[in-house]
């Protein structure tokens, strides 16, 4: 019984840790940029819960923010792909990492001067309670966010499969400059994916604000786990970021099942390391040719 | 007064302090193969990427006498011009079709009456659209990068050593579908090293030697 | 005009320290001293900062994890056991460094990305330690009453004593920091930021450069934590936070990565704009955000370059040395035997085996793909080969890395030439010249080797304003820098004008003539006919022919893989 509720708590974990990590390669793929921002990007999607859900009435399902909440964190896709991308996306990719941690403190201050330093929490996303299943009781907040997840990846899945815009993605993701030559608009296609992977970004926060709480500063941990997850599935994979993201859930539900919060945690961080360290060929990505 | 095909008038292309192609003046005519000939690093593959407006250069570049040279690279695709980069450089995650199908028009039964279209030129393609484009040989990637450029349905095609690395055999099938796309009345610039291919396809052929056009003299 | 410069930044350099002495001592009150004091903390921090971030060309997030160990480790032993200065700043130093040392083995050979996360990963690491390992640093509230600093028998006071012991301190920083980073280091900085595939090339060990540039980075890190739990009297959380790690970034960003003056104006500037911004109150930070962002996207290069001119100071004579006769050698040639590599399924070298004598150009020539450059890789380390190896004077190469073939004498150019933009001809050579270790002084080296390639003009220009055909004479005068008795040229005339080929003809034939063997990568013929006193035919990862000129080309097998056309 315990081991399946704490199964059913780290896949809802791990689908909200998936939409984040699959917003993070959306932004890779289409950019090859690393968005150091992406973290406070789904902090910015807690907080655009909680400020809607101020402006309705209380007591209102927290599913219905999700369309604002969407179209709030895309606008800021695309004023982070405007400010910290675009203008130097020609220099060497370092440049891209300071501009993006540059809007990132812009995103945690202007939050924490605006709503305050304390942890705040949203709206449940259809109610508070549970449902009793074959003896194991489960949290509706759970299931709601499993389906929410589940729902906007098929979404996306379909765009970029059955698509024309999603196949101009793909092989602008493939190569961009092929793409530039057959006519595709790769300024346009940037922006898309800025859009999409910061308004998929924010989709979690609104998933996790409720039960997890969201405060101004989460974006650091955020950002580690998206980018753990996308280094254990395989640089750029969609598939892979969200298996990486539910094997991060499984190991920190499970650690901190039997410790504590913060035994997981550090766990994770040395588990990063250790990754990096004896799997580097995994984790170097891109193969590059030498060419002298 | 229109000229139809591609006219190249004082093409010069630097990349830094580097000239690649100085000054060069060319054209191609519809209904023809026309063989640019030269060596590695002649200048052929800038000559290519500045017409398509992948490489910046100075000069005039008309297709169907519509001067291009200013457009980006978006605009002159749909001004006629459809590009075979050196190395295929298909997308290996995309299948076969997908390949075939991001090249095509906005309107989705047009794209799939020349998906058609181009699996009856190439039947190669046509046996395998689910694969991914990865898992082919050199060879039907070369036709599938061909196929790609004529989804567009061009005036002009622009192929750049589209023989590299290819077995004989394999040579033939591209020297075949380039007389295919010349069918079709349009213009093919073929980039090569390889001299026997282009004496093999060429109508006409252009010498080109550290970024000049030496032979013939008055070339346009 | 460099001299000019120099003259007129000393004289900007001295009038702000001496400002900055009279405003510190005379009008400062105790509040601003305060603020000066922590200001020379961050001087420290980001003048290592620079190392990694500017000079390594990495971004590092754990300048902050450094700077927190040097701040506990203070911290907890100065408050917990009493120990005095001389004791706990060493060991801030020490510890700080050594946890670099550590973590440099996994985290350190990472490229881009995945240095930034994992260094970011190892600051949240100790982060969360530190918050939770209660016993030991007292938690989320942190330790109070860290002692003052105490030299033997003297007490630094708070105010000005501190003020000026601090800054006491950052200047022996700057001055550690201006002599680790001489010119010929900052040179070799530079190559491996902008052409890290030459790196060897030019005799620069990256990983080692990276490395120490690491370590300073931690020790400097260190003593900026320690100094600062001194000032602060309190050690918390807050020195481990992402909090510090911006700052240290922002003022290195604003005050420029590369320059020791950028790391002041970054510092001064940085704890002063709070002060001279209260009105924003807590919309400060997102100000500094905005800063560093616009200050990455209108002047990457900081601050400092508005006040200061002067480039690199090139310290090496002007003059240049009448002989061009490169110096007679006697040596051994380069035997290539087997030799093999594949990539996946493509055999890009199948047995090739060839030599070269002292004295001896041979030239190689083959079909686009044929192996030519995959060769020269694996003659010259870029690239480990399946099988075979090369040997010269019965020494096996194959197991040197590529770095320790180049100072072994085994010189190369590439075909793309790899030369920094910002760096001037001279720099190029001398750069090599330091890193090959030549024997001769270094100033004979690179006058012979600019003089020989007919650089002499050009020795003070910036690689990135060159045209393509002197290029490739830098390349040449690079690769000779290290008076190399093996010198391989990957198509060293692809693009040059007749005149420019001549020129490079020449140099080969001069080269040859005092004893180096050469091996010659090219496709023009009429540039090979002038040059080579033998001739190779490579295709599909084979030696196919060799000989005389005339005899290789007139060979059928060569005729139908070389220029494509079967004899029908």
């Amino acid at each position: 019984m315990f081991a399946a509720q704490l199964a059913l708590n780290a896949l809802a974990l791990g689908s909200a840790y998936a939409l984040v990590a699959i917003g993070f390669v959306l932004v890779l793929n289409a950019t090859t940029a690393v968005n150091f921002a992406h973290g406070e990007s789904v902090v910015a999607g807690g907080f655009a819960a909680v400020a809607i859900a101020g402006l309705l009435p209380a007591g209102i399902p927290g599913i219905v923010l999700l369309p604002g909440v969407l179209v709030v964190t895309a606008l800021l896709g695309l004023i982070i792909a405007g400010v910290a991308y675009l203008p130097i996306r020609s220099r060497p990719p370092v440049s891209v990492f300071v501009t993006t941690i540059a809007f990132g403190i812009i995103v945690t201050n202007g939050l924490n001067a605006v709503f305050g330093a304390a942890p705040r929490t949203a709206p449940a996303l259809v109610g508070s309670g549970a449902v009793e299943f074959l003896g194991v009781t489960v949290s509706l907040q759970s299931l709601a966010i499993i389906a929410t997840a589940a729902l906007l990846i098929g979404a996306l899945a379909f765009v970029l499969q059955r698509t024309q815009l999603g196949r101009q993605f793909r092989a602008c993701s493939q190569d961009p400059e092929m793409a530039r030559a057959l006519g595709i608009r790769l300024v346009r296609i940037t922006l898309l994916g800025f859009a999409l992977g910061t308004a998929f970004a924010g989709a979690a926060g609104l998933l996790l604000a409720h039960q997890f709480f969201v405060s101004p500063s989460d974006g650091g941990i955020l950002i580690l786990k998206a980018y753990i997850a996308v280094v254990i599935g395989g640089w750029g994979s969609l598939r892979g970021a969200s298996v990486g993201a539910l094997l991060i859930a499984v190991f920190e539900v499970g650690v901190a099942s039997v410790s504590s919060q913060p035994v997981a945690e550090a766990m994770l961080y040395i588990a990063v390391l250790l990754v990096l360290f004896v799997r580097p060929e995994g984790v170097f990505g891109e193969p590059q040719r030498v060419r002298a | 007064m229109t000229t139809p095909g591609l006219q190249i008038e004082g093409l010069t292309v630097r990349h830094g302090a580097v000239t690649a192609v100085s000054n060069a003046s060319l054209s191609a005519a519809p209904g023809e193969v026309t063989c640019l000939l030269g060596m590695n690093g002649a200048g052929k593959s800038s000559l290519l990427r500045a017409i398509i407006g992948l490489a910046a250069s100075d000069g005039a570049i008309a297709v169907s006498g519509r001067d291009i040279s200013q457009m980006a690279t978006e605009h002159r695709i749909r001004a006629g011009i459809a590009y075979v980069p050196e190395g295929r450089r298909v997308f290996p995650g995309l299948t076969v079709a997908e390949n075939l199908l991001v090249a095509g028009p906005a309107r989705n039964a047009d794209r799939q009456e020349r998906l058609a279209t181009v699996f009856e030129l190439f039947p190669q393609l046509a046996q395998r659209p689910a694969d991914r484009a990865w898992q082919l040989s050199g060879g039907q990637q070369q036709m599938l990068a061909i196929g790609r450029a004529l989804m567009a349905r061009p005036d002009i095609y622009l192929l750049d050593e589209p023989t590299l690395g290819l077995s004989p055999r394999v040579i033939d099938d591209v020297a075949e579908s380039l007389a295919r796309l010349v069918q079709t009345g349009a213009a093919v610039l073929v980039a090569e090293q390889n001299a026997g291919f282009a004496a093999h396809v060429a109508d006409r052929t252009i010498l080109i030697q550290t970024g000049r056009i030496v032979a013939p003299s008055g070339a346009a | 005009m460099t001299g000019m410069h120099l003259g007129r930044d000393r004289v900007t350099l001295i009038a702000g320290g001496v400002a900055l002495a009279v405003y510190a001592t005379l009008f400062a009150s105790s509040y601003d001293q305060r603020i000066l004091t922590l200001s020379g903390v961050y001087v420290i921090m980001v003048l290592g900062y620079q190392f990694i971030f500017g000079h390594s060309g990495a971004l590092s997030l754990a300048q902050g994890a450094f700077f927190g160990v040097g701040a506990y480790v203070t911290g907890i032993v100065g408050s917990q056991f009493g120990t005095g200065f001389l004791i706990t700043f060493p060991l801030s130093i020490a510890l700080a460094t050594l946890l670099a040392a550590i973590v440099a083995a996994p985290v350190l050979r990472l490229a881009s990305h995945y240095f930034a996360l994992a260094t970011l990963a190892l600051n949240q690491l100790l982060l969360v330690i530190a918050v939770n390992w209660e016993s030991v640093t007292g938690g989320a509230n942190g330790i109070p009453g860290v002692p003052p600093v105490i030299l033997f028998d003297w007490q630094v006071g708070r105010g000005l004593p501190l003020l000026v012991f601090v800054w006491a301190l950052a200047a022996a920083a700057m001055l550690i920091a201006h002599w680790q980073l001489r010119p010929s280091r900052v040179s070799s900085f530079t190559v491996m930021r902008e052409t890290p595939l030459a790196a060897p090339a030019f005799g620069i060990e990256p990983g080692l450069l990276r490395f120490r540039a690491f370590l300073f980075s931690a020790a400097f890190g260190g003593a900026a934590g320690a100094l600062f739990v001194h000032t602060n009297r309190v050690v918390s959380p807050e020195t481990l936070g992402f909090g510090i790690m911006v700052t240290c970034l922002t003022m290195t960003v604003v005050g420029g990565r590369f320059r020791i003056a950028g790391a002041v104006i970054g510092a001064l500037l940085l704890t002063h704009l709070p002060e001279w911004f209260r009105g924003l109150d807590e919309y400060y930070l997102v100000a500094v955000g905005f800063l560093l962002l616009a200050m990455v996207v209108f002047a990457p290069n900081g601050l400092a370059p508005l006040f200061l001119r002067a480039g690199e100071p090139s310290r090496l004579s002007k003059t240049i040395a009448g002989d061009i006769e490169p110096p007679a050698k006697s040596t051994a040639g380069l035997v290539i035997e087997g030799l093999s590599k594949r990539y996946g399924g493509v055999r890009a070298l199948d047995g090739a085996s060839l030599q070269v004598e002292p004295g001896e150009i041979v030239g190689l020539i083959g079909p686009n793909g044929a192996g030519k450059t995959t060769l020269a890789n694996l003659v010259t380390g870029i690239e480990r080969g399946d099988a075979g190896h090369v040997e010269r004077a019965s020494a096996n190469l194959s197991v040197l890395s590529a770095t320790a073939i180049a100072r072994s004498g085994i010189a190369r150019t590439f075909q793309t030439s790899q030369l920094p933009d910002e760096l001037t001809v001279r720099q190029v050579v001398s750069t090599a010249a330091v890193n090959l270790g030549s024997t001769a002084p270094a100033d004979k080296v690179v006058n012979g080797a600019l003089a020989l390639c007919k650089l002499s003009d050009d020795a003070d220009t910036h690689c990135g304003t060159l045209p393509h055909g002197v290029r490739r004479r830098v390349e040449i005068a690079r690769a000779i820098a290290g008076d190399p008795g093996v010198l391989v040229l990957d198509e060293p005339a692809a693009g040059l004008a007749d005149e420019e080929q001549r020129q490079v003809a020449d140099i080969c034939r001069a080269l040859a003539h005092a004893g180096t063997a050469i091996l010659l990568i090219d496709h023009n013929l009429e540039f090979l006919r002038t040059s080579v006193t033998r001739l190779a035919c490579m295709d599909a990862g084979r030696i196919i022919m060799e000989g005389p000129f005339d005899t290789v080309l007139a060979d059928p097998a060569v005729r139908a893989a070389y220029f494509g056309m079967a004899d029908q």
